[in-house]
């Protein structure tokens, strides 16, 4: 790795954060010694953590997404390096809390530098009693059963299948929460509802502008069971109906399933002739998944996702051929009217992270195995059940120091000519994080 | 006539007679075993409260991790713990509802359903000694003895859900208080062993061990311990142990 464009400033920034941290914290603490002055509830509160990553990726250069993203400076590998601070907070006045979260972002590699401070949350929350919550401003929603993909995540932002558990940025808002407890079989009922503007420079890339638009999920924990009902209805997206579930069926094995109608979703399809139309279709995904523990500490999540809104096999076909026509048109011309066509159709919707319609999710992480405590090896494959292709990612992370986690990550993806992980931009990518809390 | 109907009647009063004293002297044990698991629980904690706890974990070369956790519990059946410290877990909280558990982690933003078997923090304590509810809600006593200075306690779980198949509860006689407490699996291999020590008076007529030790021929050389620092009674509404809830624990302290 070359040292010329190390980027200096993204680790002056990682290690100047920690530095500034550690200096507050330490503090070592005799056995069994527990002073409660320390966690005294204050009104003010903050907290966050800085990431520095380092990444090696190499390039999948028969692949037609490497092309399209790289044809004016073709390479065989990448080196990037990147930083992040993210910071959370809570001030609370009484009936009223306000809650931020905030993330800065810097990464460099050879071809590029890029930076970013993004405000993921910043909302008020007015909370007269328990059972009742009043939400106001930039908040994020989670909705659904889901590990990996969550159909009836209406209101949600997609989540980075390498890293599902990370931060996304919310949706600014309204939202009113109620709860009421029963005793019986009916234990819980909570009802979240959400008011979502889309207007210009307001939630612009929720939808089409200019409308409000509502979502409702009604949650119930009847016999053991959480239950959802969502709906979402307004004019930036069609209407859509989901229902969720999720049950221990016994202390160590869990089943959850989404299932998610949109009756009139616009689908956006390349034709053989390289034309994009639009057209509308009723469209139902649905997720069956489970969570398996066994009696030496390896957790199994399985999860199973039907995309009715994906593209199928000779659907996709129509889109990696038009990259390879680009190819040819800017070898023999220097044209790249093409490629400018392809990265136009990559952004409504042919480069989602999982564009395809049936996958299969499988994580398998054993907590502590051979007593070593604070450390979890793993893996996580993803496979395109229509094409065969996927991803396997073997991980080990260790967390034994405390505030400190670090994560080395090796990804290979493989598949045939025109299928989803053989045509993405890599063919592997390894992968070192080290994370600092405060 | 009526001599011979009594001396008829005479053995036959007899028997009825053992038969009850035996009847009732087998009810008088098994409620004994009962009311004592009761007693432990009612000098363990309050119907409803707050807590407050460190959970450290202690390494065979001696290093140590320490978490602080804030709890609330009400009735039999509902508990909430919020970790406080160290800044990794600070936010994540875990609520239980009879059997059911869900862990909530603010990066995450959704609660996530776990099992009572597994440990959100490493180390020898697992979910259910986190969370634990009353002894009585979740064992029923099959045999109580008395050996020495201590009841021996032989519990059983009342149902395949909980994480200890069985326990062996020796319980000081004086303060009906437990010392030590062996936790077995179906199998009867043994999980864990809880050592209660060092009493202290928390107010409001508690007084009890403020230290959980407990070690695991699993975890060999490792052991975790959980001091307690304060328990208050508190009263609470149910729609505090909710999903919806989970991320506004804190506003309970």
């Amino acid at each position: 790795m070359s040292v010329n464009w190390l980027p200096t400033r993204i680790v002056l920034l990682f290690y100047s954060s920690i530095c500034f941290f550690l200096l507050q914290g330490i503090a070592w603490s005799s056995e069994y010694k527990f002073d409660l002055d320390e966690f005294e509830k204050k009104s003010f509160d903050w907290g966050g953590y800085a990431e520095l990553k380092w990444d090696r990726i190499d390039i999948n250069q028969d692949g037609a997404l490497a092309r399209l993203n790289s044809y004016q400076d073709t390479r065989s590998s990448l080196d990037r390096i990147s930083s992040i601070l993210q910071l959370d907070g809570n001030l609370n006045k009484g009936i009223v809390d306000f809650n931020w979260l905030m993330q800065a972002s810097a990464q460099q590699d050879q071809t590029a530098w890029g930076d970013s401070v993004d405000i993921f949350a910043a909302y008020a929350s007015i909370k007269p009693t328990p059972m009742v919550t009043v939400d106001l401003g930039k908040k994020v929603f989670k909705w659904g059963k889901g590990y990996a993909w969550n159909p009836v995540g209406f209101i949600d932002r997609p989540k980075d299948l390498n890293n599902p558990e990370d931060s996304l940025e919310g949706y600014v808002g309204a939202g009113l929460d109620l709860i009421k407890s029963f005793s019986g079989p009916l234990q819980t009922v909570a009802l979240t509802s959400v008011a979502l503007p889309a207007w210009q420079e307001v939630n612009e890339d929720f939808g089409e502008i200019n409308n409000i638009n509502f979502a409702v999920k009604l949650y119930l924990l009847y016999w053991n069971t959480d239950i959802d009902f969502v709906l979402f209805s307004g004019n930036s997206r069609s209407k859509r109906y989901g229902v969720d579930f999720s049950r221990n069926v016994t202390t160590n094995f869990e089943i959850h399933a989404e299932l998610a109608h949109i009756p009139d979703q616009m689908v956006r399809l390349l034709a053989a002739d390289g034309s994009l139309a639009t057209c509308e279709q009723p469209d139902t995904s649905y997720l069956l998944g489970f969570r398996y523990l066994t009696v030496n500490d390896i957790t199994t999540i399985v999860e199973y996702y039907h995309n009715d809104d994906g593209y199928t096999s000779s659907e996709s076909d129509h889109y990696y051929q038009l990259i390879r026509d680009a190819q040819v048109q800017f070898d023999s011309t220097g044209a790249n009217t093409l490629f400018q066509k392809a990265a136009a159709d990559n952004l409504n919707g042919y480069n989602k992270p999982q564009s395809g319609r049936n996958y299969l999710y499988a994580k398998v992480t054993q907590k502590e195995p051979f007593n070593l405590l604070y450390f979890t090896p793993g893996v996580t494959a993803i496979t395109n059940l229509d094409d065969g292709s996927y991803s396997v990612s073997p991980e080990a992370v260790y967390t034994g120091f405390t505030n400190w986690e670090m994560r080395l990550r090796f990804s290979w993806l493989n598949g045939d000519y025109n299928s989803e992980y053989g045509e993405k931009t890599n063919t592997n990518r390894a992968e070192v994080r080290l994370r600092y809390f405060f | 006539m009526l001599k011979i109907f009594v001396q008829f009647r005479k053995p036959r009063t007899g028997i009825l007679t053992f038969l009850i004293v035996s009847l009732c002297a087998a009810q008088a044990m098994a409620l004994d075993g009962k009311a004592i698991l009761q007693q432990v629980d009612k000098n363990l904690q309050p119907e409803s409260y707050e807590m407050y706890r460190k959970l450290i974990n202690i390494e065979p070369d001696g290093s140590q991790k320490e978490f602080v956790l804030y709890s609330v519990k009400k009735g039999q059946n509902k508990m909430v713990a919020l970790f406080l410290s160290p800044a990794s877990e600070k936010g994540r909280s875990t609520l239980r509802l009879d059997d059911n558990m869900w862990l909530y982690i603010p990066n995450v933003g959704k609660p996530i359903r776990i099992t009572s078997l597994q440990s959100v923090v490493g180390g020898v304590f697992n979910n259910s000694d986190i969370l634990r509810l009353d002894y009585s809600a979740e064992y029923e006593a099959v045999s109580v003895v008395e050996e020495g200075d201590e009841y021996l306690l032989e519990l059983k779980a009342k149902s395949n859900s909980i994480a200890y198949d069985s326990l062996k509860m020796r319980v000081d006689k004086t303060a009906i208080v437990p010392t030590t407490i062996e936790c077995f699996a179906a199998s009867g291999m043994l999980i864990k062993t809880l050592y209660y020590k060092e009493p202290k008076d928390f107010g409001d007529g508690l007084n009890r061990p403020s230290v959980l030790e407990t070690d695991s021929p699993l975890y060999k050389g490792y052991k975790s311990v959980m001091v307690y620092a304060k328990i208050n009674k508190k009263e609470l509404t149910d729609e505090v142990f909710s999903l919806n809830y989970l991320p506004r624990v804190d506003e309970l302290r």
